[in-house]
Parts: C-alpha cells; structure tokens; sequence
C-alpha cells in the first residue's frame, strides 16, 4: 500500500468552496496572529469589527457605499475574464468615469433629471475610450493586456489630481486639493446609500442574463474557452474581444460616476480608492460567474469596511492592502489544492 | 546646453538603472516559463528594506544586500505558490504585489520622510570620466551602475546563450514536458530563477532609495515595477535587451524633469505620464508596425503555463 496524490481534471463547487473556506480562514488567523504579536487584544478588534459593519445600522450603510462601486469594477474584471482578457485596469476606467461624470455636472446646468443621466452617459463613454487602445491592441495584434491596461492607472490618475487641483480647482473654498462641489447629486434611498447601490445590484444580474443567456454571451464563453474553435465556428472573435473589453470599461466607469455623484460629490486625488484593483480580487472569487460577484463584493466590502475600523486602532491603510494580499494569495493557492484528491495504490497496480 | 545634456543623461542612467535591474530579474523568471507579475510589491519591499538596514547600520552596499534578500525571500513564498503547487501565476503575482506594497507601508510607516543616511558616492573612472557628456554620465556613476549595465546583464547573456545550463534554463520555459523527458529538473530550475529574478527586484527597489531617490515614500515604486514587465516585452526577453530598454526609459523619465525644470509650458502632470504612456506605445507600435516583431520577439512558448508532469 502506498498513499499518492491524484489530481482531478475538474473540481466540483463544494469542494472548492471548502478550500476557499479554508484559505480565508487561514488568512484571516495568519492576521490574527499578526495583530496580537504587535500588542492588541485581537477579540477586542474583532467585537469592534463587528459592530461597525454589520452590527449596526451606520455599518450596514457603510457597507453597501463599499459594496457599490466593488460589484461594478468586480463585474467589469468578470466579464472580461469570460473571454480570457485580463482588465487589470478598472482603477484608470474608475478615473475616467468620474472624470467624464464630473465635466458634466461642473459645466452643464439643468435640472438633475436631465444632467445625472448625461453625467452618467459621458462618464461611461470616457472609460470606454480609456480602455479603447488596449483593446483594440490586444484583439487586433495580440499585444498583452494586463500591462497596456495597468499602466493607464497612473496615468488616469494623474490626470484627476492635476484636474482637481488644476484647472477644475475649486474657486470658492480654495483649500481643498478637489473640485467644487457638484451641483446634481444621485438622491439617497437609505440613509447615506444612494440610488447608484440598487443600479449596481441590477446592472449585475442583467449581466448575469447576458452572459449565460444570450448567443452573445455564449460565442463570449466559447471564444474564451476555444477561441480556435469559436473562430472555425464563424464566430468574430476579435470583435467580440473588443466589445466585451469596451463593455468592461464602461462598467468600471459607471462605479466611477456612482462615486463621484452620489459618494464622494467632488472629484479629487485618490477618489478610486483601490476600488479598481480590489475589483480583481471580486472577480478572482467569483470565478468568472456574474451571480457569483454578488457574494464576492460583499466579503470584500466586508474586508474594506472592516478595514476602516481597524485604521481608528492605529492601524494604516496600506495593512488593509496587504490583508486582502493574503486572502487572494491563500485563495489560488486552495484552487489549485482543491483539484487533488489522496490515493491509494495496491501493490498489484504498481508496474 | 552641454551641461543640459550631461544632467539629462546622468538622470537617465540612474533612473533607466532601476528599471533595468528589475526587467532583468522577470526575464530570468520569465525565461523559464513563469510571469511573475509581483515585481512592484517586491521592488517596494526591497526600497524599505534598504532604507531600514542603512538606518541601522549606514553602508550602502549592506542595504543593497538585505534589499536583495528581501526580493528573494519574497520571491521563494510566490515561487513556493507558483512552481512547487502551481497556483494560478496571474492571481499569485498580483497577491505578492498587494501584499509587497502593503507591508512596506506598514514596515516603512515609521521611516516615511526620513532621508536615507548612506547612499551610493559616485566613483568616477580616470580618464573616461572626464570625456565631455558621456564621461560624466557613463564613467562618473556609482559603484552599481556598471554592475546594472555591464556585469549582470553581460552575465546573464553568457549563462544563457553560451552554456549547457543556459540552454536547459530555456528549454524549461519553451517546453517543460520535453525537458523532463531529458532529465532536467524542471521545478528545481523554476523555483531558483524564480527567486533569483525576484531578488533582483528587490535590489531594484533597494537601489531605487540608496541612490536616486534617496527617501522612503509609500507608492514610492509608482508603477516602476509595472514599466519594468512591459520592458520585458519589448525587450523580447533578452538580458542586455532589458538593459536598453531600461536605459530607454530612463532617459524619458529625465526629459520630463527636464521639462520640469527648464518650465517647459507642459503642466508637471503630463510629464510625469511620458513613461507609462511611452511604455504603452512601445510595447503597441512594433507589432503593429512590423509582423516579423512577433516571432522574433516571442514569449517562450510555456510562458505562464504551470507544468504537470502527469497531466499531457
């Protein structure tokens, strides 16, 4: 008798979902272990955590503020996934979006029934064209998409700083390194959550129908599962690679125009807030389903709002950046674990 | 407008260094089959880590060393992921980036403005220093330059494409499966390459800090990892390729503090986007323009591929 490992070509949900269980909690007692090691009582972090996310009624809010603009860049990295595109660049089509929303807000009087769907319009029109060259570099001459898209971030936001403090630069108070304050704001449904949460919600189940309902949805998946075989099927790969990454754009921006209009009402350095980065971390979970971005968004909103607590313990942000490291670093690490399975083999079997 | 020129390319050779190092580092990754795409957080983390250990104990060439290990150690956690139970190297490398950008910051929080009290003194060559332009520039750096442009990448070269060794190290990451059959110890090949280039990176970062921007910062790196596995690319994965690239893009990121200094009528912002914006167009427009780029400048063919000996 010997004990072997056998991998297994396909995984099924359960079992995937238990290793993933398991890497979570592994990140989260690894985390654990490091806050009690630099001196706090991690039972008292963990009660305050509580409190402040779901635990109250100010937590909830603050949770679906974070959850917003995450099911909408989480979307736009999914989507894209499906056709084996990595958009690793929602954080500069984040920008775009809120810089294309805050043009129109800034410059266009009229009433909010008229300018919020125009704000909204423009600001997903800008992240397409943001995310424009990349794609048509990588559906026309295969050129690597992870990098054109990345780099486009520093660029977008450089761009919104030198916006908000340059030529946009509010005129009335002066001190604030941002725009002046928007006139049209997203109304409020739920204490500070606004309109932009259940447009979010919507936007992701419409997607959803479109990628598992649809012919175009089906030649997405097949081009990215066999983009020879979809090619000798007739299907337009490259057209479809474009459109899906056009559409991508469009979502993150859309997260951006719900930040900046209905969030934050001003543009300014910083306002992407890693939205766009953690984003990946929602698609990476959500493995390529657009239901499944649902549950995603929230652990991660979960994460980032606990994150905030955590700052007023003299923690710094950039721990939360290193926490949600650890979850997605655990996270491939159990995918790929989850596909081996202990055997045994008999003497007899053995050549 | 001598000493314009002298300035610029003395920038260049120092900025364009960093990126060098840490292109040559993913092209050793790279060459045997795996994308390692944490190379912003671990240049990140070496940055800190050279600042703390010459805050410590103040000599340059120490903190050049424990940024190195660090990249290594950085490096052998997402080889570990990677090669030995390979997990998607896509979803690793960007873990290994947030977590290298997160825990500098943690780690460096306390350092964050402190200048760094040990930097790299220029050294410069009798003679050579003292042609006009390039003299100054190419002979009147410091120790690590010629390190950077000649003895790594000239190393490298030889390893590869004159050695026995070399051409296992690429037949790994052209065909995995084929150089098991020959006997080559794929993993073990991987996972030291892996570390290897990584520890590159981390010296990348840590050089970055003792001797061109000689600060800790968070978002220090802004985006110089990044540039570098575009560089990569367009380096077409060789070693002294990475270097010019390197010295290419150096030599960009001095035009826009040129700019800035001379007050060009460009808002500093634009200047600062030449080099993503550069890199874009560089990695873009040779294979648009010309077809034949593709084959020449091909990935290895198992590039990002996770290598099953039981599964064909």
């Amino acid at each position: 008798m010997a004990g072997t490992l056998q991998r297994l070509p396909t995984v099924t949900p359960g079992r995937r979902l238990a290793w993933r269980a398991g890497a979570v909690v592994t990140a989260l007692a690894i985390t654990t272990l490091f806050l009690a090691l630099s001196g706090r009582d991690p039972r008292l972090l963990a009660d305050l955590v509580v409190r402040s996310t779901v635990g109250s009624r100010f937590g909830l809010e603050d949770l679906a503020l974070f959850l917003t603009p995450l099911l909408l860049t989480g979307a736009a990295v999914t989507v894209t996934g499906r056709i084996g595109v990595w958009n690793i660049g929602a954080e500069g089509q984040f920008y775009a979006g809120a810089i294309g929303a805050t043009a129109v807000g800034l410059y266009l009087p009229g009433p909010a029934w008229l300018v919020l769907p125009l704000m909204a319009a423009n600001g997903i029109a800008c992240g397409m064209g943001w995310i424009l060259v990349p794609a048509l570099a990588r559906a026309y001459a295969g050129v690597n998409e992870i990098i054109t898209t990345l780099l486009l971030n520093f660029v977008a936001g450089l761009l919104t700083t030198y916006l908000a403090v340059g030529p946009w630069h509010d005129r009335v108070t002066g001190a604030l390194a941002s725009t002046g304050r928007l006139p049209v704001r997203i109304p409020e449904i739920w204490g500070v959550v606004h309109w932009g949460f259940p447009i979010a919600l919507a936007v992701v189940l419409g997607l959803a129908w479109l990628t598992t309902r649809t012919r175009w949805g089906y030649q997405i998946t097949i081009s990215g599962a066999n983009e020879q075989a979809a090619r000798y099927a007739g299907m337009k790969v490259r057209a479809r690679i474009l459109g899906v990454m056009l559409l991508s754009g469009g979502l993150a921006a859309l997260a951006g125009v719900f930040e900046v209009a209905g969030t934050v009402h001003r543009l300014q350095g910083g306002l992407a807030n890693n939205f766009g980065y953690f984003g990946i971390v929602v698609a990476v979970l959500a493995r390529g389903s657009c239901l499944n971005v649902l549950p995603a968004a929230l652990l991660m909103a979960f994460i980032l709002n606990a994150g905030i607590v955590l700052q007023t313990e003299q923690l710094t942000a950039s721990a939360v950046l290193a926490i949600t490291g650890l979850v997605l670093f655990m996270i491939a690490i159990a995918d790929e674990l989850a596909h081996y399975r202990p055997v045994t083999i008999r003497a007899e079997a053995r050549p | 407008m001598i000493d314009l020129l002298t300035g610029t390319l003395s920038t260049a050779v120092l900025a364009g260094g960093v990126l060098a190092l840490a292109a040559l580092g993913e092209v050793l990754a790279e060459r045997v089959g795996v994308t390692n795409l944490g190379v912003e957080g671990l240049m990140s983390l070496g940055a800190v880590i050279a600042i703390i250990t010459v805050v410590a104990t103040p000599d340059p060439w120490l903190g050049l060393l424990a940024a190195t290990l660090a990249g290594a150690v950085g490096g052998m956690v997402f080889a570990f992921a990677t090669v030995i139970v390979r997990a998607n190297q896509v979803l690793c490398g960007l873990a290994v980036t947030f977590l290298g950008l997160g825990l500098s910051a943690s780690v460096g929080h306390d350092y964050a403005g402190v200048p760094s009290p040990a930097t790299f003194g220029r050294v410069p060559i009798p003679g050579l220093s003292a042609l006009p332009v390039i003299g100054p520039a190419f002979f009147g750096q410091n120790l690590p330059v010629y390190l950077i442009y000649l003895v790594l990448p000239g190393l490298a070269h030889w390893v590869m494409f004159h050695t026995r060794h070399g051409l296992a190290m690429r037949a790994v990451g052209e065909n995995p499966a084929a150089a098991d059959a020959a006997g080559l110890p794929v993993t073990a090949l991987r996972f030291w390459y892996v570390t290897l280039g990584a520890g590159l990176a981390g010296a990348a970062g840590g050089y970055l800090t003792l001797t061109y921007v000689p600060v800790w910062s968070e978002g220090l790196i802004a985006g110089r990892g990044w540039i570098a596995l575009a560089l990569v690319i367009f380096a077409g994965y060789r070693p002294f390729g990475a270097t010019l690239s390197g010295l290419l893009f150096g030599l960009i990121t001095a035009l826009s503090f040129v700019g800035q200094a001379r007050n060009w009528p460009i808002a500093p912002a634009f200047l600062n986007m030449l080099p993503y914006l550069g890199t874009i167009a560089f990695i873009i427009v040779p294979v648009v323009v010309w077809h034949r780029m593709r084959r020449i400048m091909a990935a290895p063919a198992a590039l990002g591929v996770p290598y099953h000996r039981d599964v064909r």
